[in-house]
């Protein structure tokens, strides 16, 4: 069965991904926004969206917003909590700090902001296409509306959790099917020495 | 069970059949998604189970002297209330773990044993998070939010994840020849 050495490393790599996660949330945010923002901006003309992270969330900022109308807020650790998902996974085999996972878990978190950065822009595009009613119909067709809305709901589903998996898997999986392998070789046969 | 590191230089064959899964999952991860979020099988599926969940958490912070009164999906504890809603039920983490086991090449027998196994497991460690999640709310609510969201639900996901791992150490690999028939 899952062995107890196992079973301490994804405890220690998932209190140690917790805490980095802690630590750095707020400073994570600061740089998920403008890359958000900037692929936001792409897709308008004139560019009205400015996004903010002044820490749990983000703030939705148009330039085309009427004089004193409240900025929504989204809640940002549900979109990136799963930075920590990613960390234990990474600590499963055994010596996780050796160079290569190291450099694994690296390429495999640079995935995940890039997995942050798209559905943090698919969670302001669906507040666009849903949540303004009159401006929202007029601006957005019932495609785009359910596209935005469907794509962020699926995240918030299947997808947050699903992606460390998947990224984990595609990087730095540890394949834990050695008694199948083993299994498939047959018996082993010992050596047979020649004497000499 | 002992972890081997997939090598990156791997046999072609080996990286094949980990993005041949990786690919499945997806899709069966999109398939699943779509069926549950379907508004007949949210109001006449998810709902009441989710229902069951509240009422079963209603139970069990009762016999620990919480005093819980339970409506619909929502839990109220004193002056804390909670409503269950996906994402808290356990269906997320349950339709990760359907999606990995129908990817990976196993029996039927093999695949419905490990889900069912699994959703059990998935669903008595749910029952304990929102157990734990009310007395959290009614006795330490400045906790409430990072552990109903960063530490729970990780912990659930990172548990549903262990389940496959090890169903999916147990399970003999096919031959070759019978994985390109079955492809066919």
């Amino acid at each position: 069965m899952f062995d107890s050495r196992a079973a301490l490393r994804l405890l220690i790599g998932f209190l140690l991904a917790l805490a980095f996660w802690f630590l750095f949330a707020s400073a994570y945010e600061r740089v998920l926004a403008p890359a958000a923002e900037f692929l936001i901006r792409l897709g308008e003309s004139p560019a009205v969206t400015r996004l903010e992270a002044p820490g749990k969330e983000f703030l939705v900022k148009r330039a085309d917003f009427p004089p004193g109308a409240p900025y929504p807020g989204l809640p940002s650790p549900d979109l990136h909590f799963n930075f920590v998902l990613l960390g234990a996974l990474f600590a499963l085999p055994p010596r996780p700090w050796r160079q290569r996972n190291v450099t694994r878990f690296r390429l495999a978190a640079l995935c995940l902001f890039v997995v942050h950065v798209v559905f943090l822009v698919f969670q302001v595009e669906s507040v666009y296409a849903n949540n303004f009613r009159e401006w929202s119909a007029a601006h957005y067709s019932a495609f785009a509306r359910n596209f935005w809305g469907a794509g962020f709901h699926f995240y918030q589903i299947a997808g947050r959790f699903a992606a460390p998996f998947a990224i984990w898997w595609f990087f730095g999986r540890s394949e834990p099917l050695e008694p199948a392998a083993e299994q498939a070789r047959g018996p082993r046969r010992k050596k047979k020495r020649s004497k000499v | 069970m002992k972890f081997r590191p997939l090598s990156s230089k791997g046999d072609p064959g080996t990286r094949q059949r980990s993005f041949g899964f990786l690919l499945r999952f997806v899709l069966f991860l999109v398939v699943f998604y779509f069926l549950v979020a379907a508004k007949p099988v949210n109001d006449h599926v998810i709902v009441p189970f989710t229902g069951w969940i509240a009422s079963a958490s209603g139970t069990v912070l009762n016999a620990l002297g919480e005093k819980a009164t339970v409506q619909g999906t929502e839990i109220h504890s004193g002056s804390f209330g909670v409503n269950i809603e996906n994402g808290c039920n356990g269906v997320e983490t349950a339709l990760l773990l359907a999606a990995a086991v129908l990817a990976f090449p196993a029996s039927w027998r093999h695949r419905l044993t490990g889900f069912l196994l699994g959703f059990l497991g998935i669903q008595v460690l749910n029952l304990i998070r929102v157990v734990s999640l009310v007395w959290i709310g009614r006795h330490r609510p400045a906790l409430f939010d990072s552990s109903h969201t960063v530490i729970w639900q990780s912990a659930v996901v990172l548990f549903g994840v262990l389940i496959f791992l090890f169903w999916a150490s147990r399970q003999r690999p096919r031959p070759a020849n019978a994985e390109e028939k079955a492809g066919r």
